[in-house]
């Protein structure tokens, strides 16, 4: 091939928008995407944009125009369509969405307190949002028993993750116990498993540190006695909460896998103080009510604070063994 | 003026540093384009048209800061792609304000109100949100019904929860000066810090090629769009750049104000033409052949641009080249009068 003809061939090369393909004397061929020329050499990305090569053109035998030409695309589309609009429902990520977050799902500020701590950043507005290496992690506190259907919806998670405080229903179980769930249960019996793949990847997780695989139940009341927290037993069953099984459901209908994990704050035989019923922001008043009625109230307030720190605590460090490896392997199934 | 007083004392000693020191090319405006590809097809858009693959890729938030350190420009306008779909865009515009760069994070808000919460408030970073105009323009202008609402609901988003808001108007053929003028106030209603306008350039690689403005028509447009400028309006721009536009003064380009860096390197020579890629910021500066680049060049390509990234640079180079010229800034700073 002339020179002149080699040279046109770049000049055309270097305003393709598309891939090329260049045949070198030594007889081999490479695909790729010619974005730089000098006096001497074409710099080329591979096909697969992972590998930045220069090549010399005294190596370059011919090139061919194997790749479309994005740019001519462009314009035979706008020729084609041309005054007419994409409608307003187009999705807004225009074909380029991103695989959808990580949700973590709690009822308390104070629970989510502990997982703005374990991700390391600072809770917002009822709201953790942050960005891990290869994932969205969003955390809403949702309030006790509060649905996370329309949340699910919103957010269009990958995973959910229920997570929380809740009370223990096995007798082995004491404050800061971690509780992994293998299903989860409501009042009318109605039972959604836990998801396999997810559930074995977060026992993995945390692994070493103590924690139970087993039943949760949930309640739509706190159970604040031993005697309700009795009715509530199964064989199998190990803690209760408020909010898991209204996001199990949630999820399984959208066909989102979750995961269940609960720390324990109150033992099966122990009472919680009334108060614990009311919403969160009256919880402070309420303590002050119970402590005025006498020096047990006041030891009481002081234990469950107590085991709250721990559950608390328990939370944060499970969650920092389960946040990245989901996040991870969810990122690269 | 819609450029607060602490940005443009920042730059200003920017430039007076970098006289004192003699350089004769310094870049005001880093230009980085952390990925291609976008969410929308807009028809004077001659960025985004790649393979796939090359659309894939995301500049890392080390790339992006390595080239702002490379570069040392005040102030660093991210654009694209639409760079809200960059998976660490929140990342890399925290680290660049933390380093106090003034970043303008160029958006056709699509996506702004639903990552809002990536980012946190600051001085330094303003999202440059795309407005080419009242609806029927802008819906036309970006190919997509109902963009202009999203768009405004993600700057009132923006604006309750504390962030600066700027926007970004392209203009072409068949922009109607009335219309428009409705427009900025409508901006300035919406609470916006500034405005930033320019005529479009005319990518050989843009879907529509009708209706990119030549010079004339654009000094014409211009003139009639700028002339008794409200006082409510506020233009994140040089004033001495919105009169080049209404053809009161003749600038030539400044081709390495505002500087380039994509997934391929240091773009050659602007932000507009790609005649290659230099692998460092230096290399750029020293190795391109500027004088092939300008009006005066009698290069085709260089004849009908009249964008801000080429113009704004030479309109703030010539307000402190004369006490005349800075005169003028100030005066219209003060009176509002282009």
């Amino acid at each position: 091939m002339s020179d002149a003809r080699l040279s046109e061939l770049i000049d055309r090369a270097f305003d393709h928008r598309g891939y090329v393909t260049l045949q070198r004397r030594d007889g081999s061929t490479l695909v790729g995407y010619v974005y730089n020329r000098g006096a001497s050499h074409l710099d080329v990305l591979d096909e697969a944009a992972r590998q930045r090569l220069q090549i010399p053109l005294s190596e370059i035998a011919d090139i061919a125009f194997t790749g479309e030409d994005a740019a001519r695309k462009a314009q035979q589309i706008w020729e084609r369509r041309k005054g007419a609009l994409e409608p307003r429902d187009t999705p807004a990520w225009g074909g380029w969405k991103e695989s959808g977050p990580l949700l973590l799902v709690v009822a308390l500020e104070r629970e989510l307190r502990s997982v703005a701590r374990a991700l390391g950043v600072k809770a917002q507005r009822g709201r953790v949002r942050m960005r891990t290496a290869r994932s969205d992690v969003i955390a809403c506190a949702i309030g006790m028993g509060g649905g996370s259907r329309r949340l699910i919806r919103d957010e269009a998670p990958r995973l959910v993750v229920s997570c929380g405080f809740s009370g223990a229903l096995d007798a082995g179980l004491a404050p800061g116990a971690l509780v992994l769930a293998t299903a989860v249960r409501d009042e009318n019996g109605d039972v959604v498993a836990a998801p396999d793949p997810q559930r074995k990847a977060a026992a993995a997780a945390l692994r070493g540190l103590s924690f139970f695989e087993g039943e949760l139940a949930c309640a739509t009341e706190v159970a604040t006695t031993p005697a309700e927290k009795r009715a509530l037993a199964r064989p199998g069953t190990l803690a209760v909460d408020m909010e898991s099984y209204p996001a199990a459901r949630a999820a399984a209908e959208a066909g989102i896998p979750w995961v269940g994990l609960r720390a324990v704050v109150d033992t099966v035989d122990s009472s919680l103080p009334a108060f614990v019923r009311e919403s969160e922001d009256r919880h402070l008043r309420g303590a002050f009510r119970h402590a005025l009625t006498g020096p047990r109230a006041v030891a009481q307030l002081i234990r469950l604070g107590s085991a709250a720190r721990r559950a608390g605590d328990a939370l944060e460090l499970g969650l920092r063994r389960l946040v990245p490896l989901l996040a991870t392997a969810e990122a690269h199934p | 003026m819609g450029i607060p007083a602490a940005q443009m004392l920042a730059v200003s000693r920017y430039v007076v540093k970098q006289r004192l020191a003699g350089r004769e090319r310094y870049p005001l405006v880093l230009m980085l384009e952390p990925l291609f590809r976008c969410n929308l097809s807009c028809t004077g858009c001659g960025k985004i048209q790649y393979p796939v693959q090359i659309l894939k890729k995301n500049l890392s938030v080390e790339d992006c800061i390595h080239a702002s350190g490379e570069c040392g420009a005040p102030v660093v306008s991210i654009a694209g792609g639409e760079p809200l779909l960059h998976p660490q865009i929140a990342e890399i515009a925290r680290e660049l304000t933390a380093r106090k760069r003034f970043v303008y994070l160029c958006t056709n808000a699509l996506l702004l109100e639903s990552k809002l919460d990536l980012f946190q408030p600051s001085a330094y970073l303003s999202f440059s949100v795309h407005m080419d105009g009242p609806r029927p323009q802008h819906d036309r202008s970006v190919c997509r019904e109902g963009v202009y609402d999203v768009a405004v609901s993600a700057i009132r988003a923006a604006l309750a929860r504390g962030f600066r808001v700027t926007t970004n108007t392209t203009l072409f053929d068949g922009a109607d000066p009335e219309q428009m003028r409705r427009f900025f106030d409508d901006m300035m209603e919406l609470g916006v810090e500034g405005m930033m306008i320019s005529p479009g350039y005319s990518y050989d690689k843009a879907p529509d090629q009708e209706h990119f403005l030549r010079r004339e028509r654009s000094h014409k447009l211009f003139s009639s769009m700028l002339e008794s400028p409200r006082r409510s309006w506020r233009f994140n721009q040089s004033p001495l750049f919105l009169q080049f536009l209404m053809g009161k003064r003749d600038f030539e380009c400044t081709p390495w104000g505002n500087p380039t860096y994509n997934v391929f390197g240091w773009q050659r020579p602007c932000y507009l033409l790609q005649d290659g890629y230099a692998k460092t910021f230096r290399e750029l500066m020293e190795e391109t052949n500027w004088s092939a680049y300008g009006h005066k060049s009698g290069n085709p390509r260089c004849q009908d641009c009249m964008v801000h990234c080429g113009f704004e640079p030479t309109a703030v180079r010539a307000t402190f080249d004369s006490p005349r010229a800075m005169g003028a800034t100030i005066a219209a700073m003060l009176t509002g009068r282009l």
